[in-house]
């Protein structure tokens, strides 16, 4: 036996003793027969009488003083799972919370338990945010991607607070090296010394190899506060994505290193029932392909049965998407009029290959005369036509008011156009072809090629297009020659846009073509495509976007069972935006048609496996759980608190007494003839 | 129609009475201490006491003229003077005085609580008993006859108003024989038949004697005695305390149980001692304020106080009453 447990009995016995020997002393009230019992007035022992409660509410107050007092003098040795910062020297700090909400945050923390890391990380959050004092700022980024910030710098703890519970999980993938880098810019201009970006991640980013993760800033530390949120490799396995095509789904399984879902069944459920299952037989990640009735309903969803040692049982669901093709860009260039000396694809095409972007650039001979042979394409890019026949017109128009985008280049052979094949209904008025004005743009009338604007200069034009005044009203002049004629114009027309160039992508009219600028331009213009065109089928933490749609609105019904929620478009340059939170189907109303578009999970974030830190992120001066907590002032200023209410309470209970004086006086025996009755105490 | 009338006094012949002592008859549930033997402590005891005459104030028909009045309404006719009318056309009553015994009723509470003894020399019921032979004893040495009723108990036997020297036996025999009980303290109607003997039988004159220490009797009980005193009936009480019923001399606190109805009582008696005095006090002061209201009295006792001392307090007590509802009749008269 230790010294402790003799020491703690000695205790015991210290204590229960007295109380032991009050139980044999104690006597039983001596019972005595007196036969004008009725005569006597009550009383309480003496013993019970000194223990009795005068005032109930003045010895809570004091019973409540006493123990806060004791709660103070304890406060030195008191420590709890609490999360504080360290302050160098008491200085005001500024941090700014790192907190992941991406889908490895939905594992628990440890097996079994209800709590999920995300959980832990927001409770960590809310303590340091408590812990605010006068002086200190916070921010918080949320790091599932893209990373966000949840919340400006700011020195208000109470907004802090209601940012943090305000957070839910998310099904995005995540971002730690953008949202720490987003941190450190919230960091740069803080006034404070102490800077810190705390990290509330477990660090489950699908690049586990990859190098550890830290600032750059040599002036702001980062910091882990809760090592244990950190992933711990467990095996889960997820429903990555399902694509419909006609009777058959394609079923993406990802599993994590380690784990397999081999033996755990794999359903299609329509609203109405099941309509198709398989089996798993492949270990780790595997694609399965499921049959299904023909007339299946466009609502399913693929579901893998549970299994224990799963981490995420939430991810075990995805909706199904219907396929589409693949939206692309149609580029119509003459390849005679833009031959390279080096020869290949006219620039156009060599460059837009150069980006390396998902959209297919598919080469057309002419412009297409049938809107339906664009259906399958988000842009169109047309180098200096030689006109367009009205078919071919009345086709691009038509395209583009359904969504489509046209780059539009003019030069030589546009000026050049025969009468009655023009650009009337995509250009206003008439184009000529005309000799260079300025050899350089406007860079302060040229936003749109942002930091390329410095290669548009010296650009060795040989002729430019010319438009008439009528083809700017109502457009946007997105960039100007030095001289002031335009050189980029954007169109709205209908739910699509047309961006026209006044110089070609023929080399050997002017190096436009070879700067860096062209490919912003045909960067930007792939994007616009990609946002009107509207993919249906994107990664959580992506937006869904509506081009030139006049109302859109939506809902969400999460596949856990959440409650169905309605989703807040953005508009956004012309582009109704829709972020995925969360993976699934959403149903769209874009006017008056109705679209089920799909959020899939990431699959890099099913990987579980978690990336390393740098070391300084858990350094002792930081801070960290279980440190000391210190409420000496909550307990002082509760102490005064208590004080007034003593008073307050003695003031009420003497005036009630003297009331009660008063009382007893009138209704005293010499005045009271009752009291006089006979034998009636 | 009334008559004056003079009566023997019961207490000038009270005075001079001596008898000599009766075998004691002890009742083992019942701790007499000092006042066993009953006949021969009672006989003592009414040796004490001083007497004097008194006179009747008992009208009635009698034998010896004592004048005439004006006649009023209601006047018994047999009375009405018609020589008077004749000779000087008044209407006038003739009146006459008599002599005439007085009865002593002797009401004694034998309920529960009277058993009880505390620091006194015997039992409350003893102390009582003895008060009540002495004054019968005194009472029938002048000729009057004694009646006695108990309250409660079991064994007594109400006995009618005789007189005679075998009276006094019957009596001694009677309150002797009398085992203490009973619950009395929440049953008016009890008290009220107890007392129905007495109601029934007590004549013009009596006077009734209450010995109890009045403490567990029911509410109405000191109402229900104090209406006998109606039909020139003189009613008087006695206030029947031990010594520690008065001074509550208890040290620790106690769990304090009456010996009639259920009533327990935790108290620390020095805490409680003025307030249960004051309290014993004013139940006193009622039944006095109730008695004297009908021209009654009450004489305060504990069971160490001269038996002597009180029972001549009793019997001054009756005499000053009688002579106080003498001087009434004669100022209604003149």
């Amino acid at each position: 036996m230790s010294f402790g447990a003799i020491f703690a009995l000695a205790i015991g016995l210290f204590v229960v003793a007295p109380i032991l020997a009050h139980w044999l002393r104690r006597r039983r009230t001596e019972d005595k027969p007196f036969p004008p019992a009725k005569l006597i007035p009550r009383s309480q022992p003496t013993a019970r009488r000194r223990s009795m409660l005068e005032d109930p509410s003045l010895f809570a107050v004091r019973a409540l003083s006493v123990l806060m007092l004791a709660l103070l003098g304890a406060t030195p040795f008191i420590s709890c799972s609490h999360v504080s910062a360290t302050r160098k020297g008491g200085a005001s700090v500024a941090m700014v919370l790192v907190l992941d909400d991406s889908l490895s945050m939905r594992a628990p923390m440890r097996d079994g338990e209800k709590e999920s890391r995300f959980d832990a990380a927001r409770r960590a959050a809310r303590d340091l945010a408590s812990a605010m004092r006068e002086g200190d700022t916070m921010a918080i980024v949320l790091a599932g991607a893209p990373p966000r910030i949840a919340l400006a710098t700011t020195t208000e703890r109470g907004v802090v607070l209601e940012t943090i519970d305000a957070n839910k999980p998310s099904d995005r993938a995540t971002d730690l090296e953008g949202a720490v880098a987003l941190a450190e810019g919230l960091l740069q201009e803080a006034p404070q010394i102490d800077k810190r970006v705390v990290l509330l991640s477990d660090r489950a980013d699908g690049h586990p190899d990859a190098e550890p993760i830290d600032v750059k800033d040599a002036e702001i530390a980062l910091w882990e506060p809760l090592a244990e949120l950190a992933a711990r490799s467990e095996a889960d396995c997820a429903v990555a994505s399902a694509t419909r095509v006609d009777q058959r789904v394609s079923v993406r399984i990802v599993c994590t290193q380690g784990g397999s879902a081999i033996g755990r069944a794999l359903s299609i459920r329509a609203p109405t029932g099941a309509v198709g299952s398989a089996a798993i037989e492949a270990p780790g990640s595997t694609d399965v392909t499921v049959e299904i009735p023909k007339d299946a309903s466009d609502r399913l969803v693929v579901e893998l049965a549970a299994a224990a040692g799963d981490a995420i049982p939430g991810d075990d669901r995805a909706a199904v998407s219907t396929a589409v093709p693949n939206a692309g860009i149609v580029v119509v260039a003459d390849p005679a009029k833009n031959r390279l000396v080096t020869g290949g694809a006219p620039p156009v095409e060599q460059a837009f290959a150069a980006l390396d972007l998902a959209s297919a650039a598919r080469p057309l001979p002419q412009p297409p005369e049938h809107a339906e042979d664009l259906k399958e394409s988000a842009g169109l890019i047309l180098d200096d036509p030689p006109g367009l026949t009205p078919e071919q017109r009345t086709a691009v128009i038509e395209w583009v008011q359904g969504g489509g985008v046209l780059l539009l280049s003019l030069g030589r052979g546009a000026g050049a156009a025969p009468l009655g094949a023009g650009f009337d209904g995509l250009i206003p008025g008439v184009v000529r072809y005309g000799p260079p004005g300025a050899d350089d743009v406007d860079p302060k009338r040229c936003a749109f090629f942002d930091a390329s604007i410095a290669s548009l200069v010296k650009l060795g034009t040989r002729g430019r297009a010319q438009l008439e005044h009528s083809a700017t009203e109502g457009a946007t002049v997105e960039c100007t020659f030095a001289d002031g004629a335009p050189l980029l114009v954007r169109r709205e027309l209908g739910r699509g846009a047309i961006l026209v160039t006044t110089l070609p992508f023929n080399v050997d009219e002017s190096d436009f073509a070879l700067r860096p600028a062209f490919l912003t331009l045909l960067d930007r213009f792939a994007e616009e495509a990609r946002s009107h065109g509207g993919t249906r089928r994107v990664e959580v933490g992506r937006d869904f976007t509506f081009g030139g749609a006049k109302s859109v609105s939506g809902s969400h019904t999460p596949l856990d069972g959440s409650p169905k929620f309605e989703l807040e478009p953005r508009p956004l340059n012309g582009i109704v935006h829709v972020t995925a939170e969360r993976a699934g189907a959403y149903d769209f109303k874009v006017g008056e048609q109705r679209e089920i578009r799909v959020a899939n999970l990431p699959e890099p974030e099913v990987d579980l496996r978690p990336r390393a830190i740098a070391e300084r992120a858990h350094a002792t001066e930081l801070g960290g759980k279980s440190p000391r907590v210190d409420i000496s002032p909550q307990i002082a200023l509760g102490l005064l608190g208590l004080l007034a209410a003593e008073t307050l309470v003695r003031i009420v209970l003497r005036a009630r007494r003297r009331k009660g004086d008063r009382s007893d006086d009138a209704a005293s025996p010499a005045n009271d003839d009752s009291a006089a009755s006979p034998a009636q105490p | 129609m009334s008559s004056r009338t003079r009566g023997s006094s019961l207490l000038s012949r009270a005075a001079g009475a001596r008898g000599a002592p009766a075998p004691l008859a002890a009742i083992a549930s019942l701790d007499w201490g000092a006042f066993a033997p009953l006949r021969l402590k009672s006989r003592l005891v009414a040796e004490g006491i001083y007497a004097g005459l008194h006179r009747s104030v008992r009208k009635g028909a009698g034998v010896e003229f004592a004048g005439v009045r004006a006649y009023v309404p209601g006047d018994d006719l047999r009375f009405f003077d018609r020589r008077s009318l004749l000779k000087h056309d008044r209407w006038m009553v003739r009146e006459f005085e008599t002599e005439t015994d007085r009865a002593l009723w002797l009401v004694v509470d034998a309920t529960a609580s009277m058993s009880w003894r505390g620091s006194g020399p015997g039992a409350k019921y003893g102390f009582a008993a003895l008060l009540a032979a002495a004054l019968a004893r005194v009472a029938l040495s002048s000729g009057d006859p004694v009646g006695l009723v108990t309250i409660g108990g079991a064994g007594g036997r109400s006995l009618p108003a005789r007189a005679g020297r075998e009276s006094f036996e019957r009596i001694v025999w009677a309150l002797e024989s009398t085992e203490v009980g009973g619950d009395f303290a929440s049953d008016d109607r009890a008290f009220e038949r107890s007392l129905g003997p007495i109601a029934e039988r007590a004549r013009r004159g009596s006077m009734i004697a209450l010995f109890s220490d009045l403490v567990d009797l029911p509410a109405r009980a000191a109402r229900a005695f104090s209406s006998l005193a109606v039909g020139g009936r003189a009613v008087f009480a006695v206030e029947t305390l031990d010594p520690d019923e008065r001074s509550l001399p208890f040290k620790d606190h106690a769990r304090f149980s009456s010996l009639e109805g259920k009533d327990v009582v935790d108290a620390s008696p020095d805490e409680v001692r003025a307030g249960y005095q004051a309290r014993l006090r004013a139940n006193g002061d009622a039944w006095e304020r109730e008695l004297v209201g009908r021209g009654g009295g009450l004489v305060r006792a504990s069971t160490d106080d001269p038996p002597e001392r009180i029972a001549r307090e009793v019997v001054l007590g009756f005499a000053d009453r009688a002579r106080a509802a003498e001087s009434r009749s004669e100022g209604q008269k003149r």
